[in-house]
């Protein structure tokens, strides 16, 4: 065989490879819904934010736990489906979403006006609110006292669009792009507060009594709920359909008091 | 309660390592053969074809890496709609990245084939495709072997930028590792060791070649 | 899937992203002159006679080529304040470039210093010239001229490179347009118009740095401090 033949192979294998990528883009832009695909394939692909106890986080074991994915894993079991945890940073459960490497976000999504424009939300199921958290010796009781002081937030949270509204001139915001990231920045004291959901804060402060937090004041409260593509309207009636069973057998209500330690509140639907 | 960094957490960064070795093996296959047909085509006869083979090295070796890789991750799904699972996209990613790399040092290994080897080659009357074949590929190739191997140290430095959008690999895992334990002081320094140990070799193994080829030559 | 591109909202924020832009650029060049002064110290130890001395800047270049930028710079933000060491995440972020470029100019000066002939420190010291006379105007400034394209393209490296310390909060480019996409959510369109800066900046670099060459060592008498400005 020489040269020539190994070039143009080559170059016919390519061609093929790429037409095979665009009949592929277009079988998937056409034919078949995210619920299709999910029911086809046996397998749905949600989101695993890992670094936000006890939303979601890693076991001995390095296996993944949380509220959040033990939700998933019910979501998954009742569609009869194989689950396939996709994990991202919090930054990236929107994009992930929108890229298409997972079919839907379970990472504690707080429902958001903003977020509302790019995804769309199922109903919700579970709450939080966000808070700044800081060692005891930090006098920061209120938004007034971030003034002159490092506040360390996540990108794509909840906090990063909440503690700026509140918060008065001269704080000095540090974002970071990882829940772990703004969690380590605070017990190595790169930055004096962070914010937070109420719950992530107990648990880091339980986890490290040393470093002597403690939750300053709450900044927001807010629902969370799976999120899908805009366009994914029956999987988003699934999961809703879904969401409300669980909630009627109180298996979301023994998800979220295993792991946060309260009982879930009252959840409104949208 | 937090737990500290003993061999459990050990071993979930040494698990991890097989994630950075796949992803390098993987992008360092990949971006072999596109890196070849890169080279290649910088060597053609047609300016049009060489042409793109050098506006494809300038793109991707003047842009950073971690861009690359959000736009990778992201920007296919959104630019065809064709909808990777993570791996796949991390993959082609350093994929495409290593072609560029791997293209421009070949493509440079092949120029440093002597001129007057393809005239001779011409003056015999032997088709261009036929010189580079039997002729200026095979020392190339030679040539290529230091530059490649030290490739594959910073391909897999590279990999660790996958951390940033939450691929879990070996840097990934290590900030895993860090929220759980809280200890940073040994974590990091642990993984960083992990890395050491994977490219160390290859870095003198790189060195101990280019030294061969050097005294080689002379 | 139906994506609408929304360029607008990236020429809304072009201040902010020129401001990140001018950030990540001052941040290469503070990393680069850093950089620079470490890698010539550590030149100038390896030629001591201290063996300590010559394999802890082995020891440094090798860890240094390794290992992760991004490692290094987690060990430098996160670990170090646990030695009581600590900078603000910008201060991080132009320390950890330093010291990982100063591996690589360390490298890159040896080749130089050891490409220029034995003969000329020689013939320097029978001119009884002190020991750091040689090293600087016999040894240091020619090798730079050899180094010079190297250490170059390490800036283009360094400048690139510059987009992952977002991951310890450092503010510059990448960070700026990871804050914009995460409240307007057009990541696509902020990536690819950040995209476009660093090229733009990269080729802009080589030409800066291909007329200092010029400017430096081709025009007339060879001045070579204008490596490092």
């Amino acid at each position: 065989m020489n040269r020539r033949d190994l070039v143009a192979g080559k170059t016919i294998a390519g061609a093929a490879a790429l037409t095979a990528l665009a009949a592929t883009a277009q079988a998937q832009a056409t034919a078949k819904t995210t619920l299709d695909r999910i029911l086809a394939d046996k397998k749905i692909r949600i989101t695993a934010e890992v670094t936000s106890p006890p939303f979601g986080t890693l076991d001995r074991n390095g296996q993944l736990d949380g509220s959040e994915i033990a939700t998933s894993r019910q979501l998954a079991k009742d569609l009869g489906v194989e689950l396939e945890l996709v994990q991202v940073t919090a930054p990236q459960r929107i994009p992930a979403l929108l890229a298409g490497r997972a079919d839907l976000a379970i990472s504690s999504l707080s429902i958001t006006l903003d977020r509302a424009k790019t995804v769309a939300f199922c109903n919700p199921h579970g709450a939080l609110s966000t808070v700044i958290t800081a060692p005891k010796g930090k006098p920061i009781a209120a938004p007034a006292d971030m003034a002159g002081k490092r506040i360390g937030l996540t990108r794509g949270t909840l906090e990063e669009a909440a503690v700026p509204k509140g918060a008065p001139a001269g704080v000095n915001f540090v974002f970071f792009d990882d829940i772990a990231a703004t969690i380590q920045a605070l017990l190595s004291g790169q930055v004096d507060g962070a914010g937070m959901s109420a719950f992530a804060a107990s648990s880091v402060a339980e986890r490290n009594p040393g470093a002597g937090l403690e939750k300053k004041f709450t900044v927001a409260r807010a629902y969370y709920a799976p999120a899908v593509r805009q366009a994914d309207h029956e999987l988003r009636q699934w999961i809703n359909t879904l969401v409300f069973l669980n909630k009627q057998n109180g298996v979301l209500a023994d998800i979220y008091e295993k792991y946060t330690g309260e009982k879930l509140p009252d959840l409104p639907v949208i | 309660m937090s737990r500290d960094f003993e061999w459990p957490e050990f071993v979930f960064l040494l698990l991890a390592v097989r994630w950075t070795l796949a992803l390098t093996a993987v992008a360092f296959i990949g971006g072999g053969v596109g890196g070849l047909a890169v080279a290649l085509m910088w060597v053609s006869q047609f300016c049009a074809v060489r042409a793109v083979a050098s506006v494809y090295i300038a793109l991707l070796q003047s842009t950073p890496l971690l861009l690359e890789l959000v736009l990778g991750f992201d920007g296919l799904a959104v630019l065809t709609g064709v909808r990777l699972d993570p791996w796949p996209a991390v993959a082609l990613a350093f994929t495409l990245y290593a072609a560029a790399f791997l293209g421009d040092a070949w493509r440079g290994t092949i120029e440093a084939i002597p001129r007057a080897q393809w005239e001779a080659g011409a003056a015999l009357a032997l088709p261009r495709r036929h010189v580079l074949q039997l002729v200026v590929l095979p020392q190339a190739v030679r040539i290529a072997i230091p530059v490649t191997v030290g490739f594959l140290v910073q391909l897999i430095k590279g990999t660790s930028v996958a951390a940033i959008v939450g691929f879990v690999e070996l840097t990934r895992a290590g900030q895993l590792m860090v929220n759980v334990t809280f200890q940073p002081m040994i974590v990091y320094p642990v993984v960083a060791v992990l890395y050491f140990l994977m490219c160390w070799p290859l870095s003198l193994a790189a060195g101990r070649l280019e030294r061969r080829l050097a005294t080689g030559r002379g | 899937m139906h994506y609408v591109f929304q360029f607008g909202v990236v020429w809304d924020n072009w201040q902010r992203l020129l401001q990140g832009a001018v950030e990540t650029v001052q941040m290469s060049v503070a990393a680069f002159v850093l950089g620079l002064l470490l890698a010539g110290m550590c030149t100038y130890a390896r030629g001591s006679r201290s063996r300590v001395l010559r394999s802890a800047v082995r020891g440094y270049v090798e860890v240094i080529r390794n290992t992760p930028l991004l490692v290094q710079l987690f060990i430098i933000y996160f670990s170090l304040p646990g030695l009581g060491v600590r900078m603000d995440a910008d201060e991080a972020a132009v320390v950890g470039l330093a010291v990982n470029f100063g591996g690589y100019a360390t490298e890159i000066l040896r080749a130089g210093i050891e490409a220029i002939p034995r003969g000329q420190t020689e013939a320097a010291t029978a001119l009884g010239l002190r020991r750091w006379r040689i090293f600087r105007h016999v040894v240091l400034f020619p090798a730079l001229r050899i180094a010079y394209p190297g250490l170059a393209g390490q800036f283009i490296l360094i400048l690139l490179g510059s987009s992952v310390v977002s991951a310890i909060s450092a503010e510059e480019l990448t960070s700026t347009v990871n804050t914009l996409q995460s409240t307007t959510f057009r990541s696509f369109e902020f990536y690819f118009a950040a995209t476009a800066i660093y090229l733009v900046m990269a080729g802009a670099a080589r030409v800066v740095l291909d007329g200092l060459f010029w400017l430096g060592f081709e025009r007339g008498r060879p001045k070579l401090g204008a490596a490092g400005r």
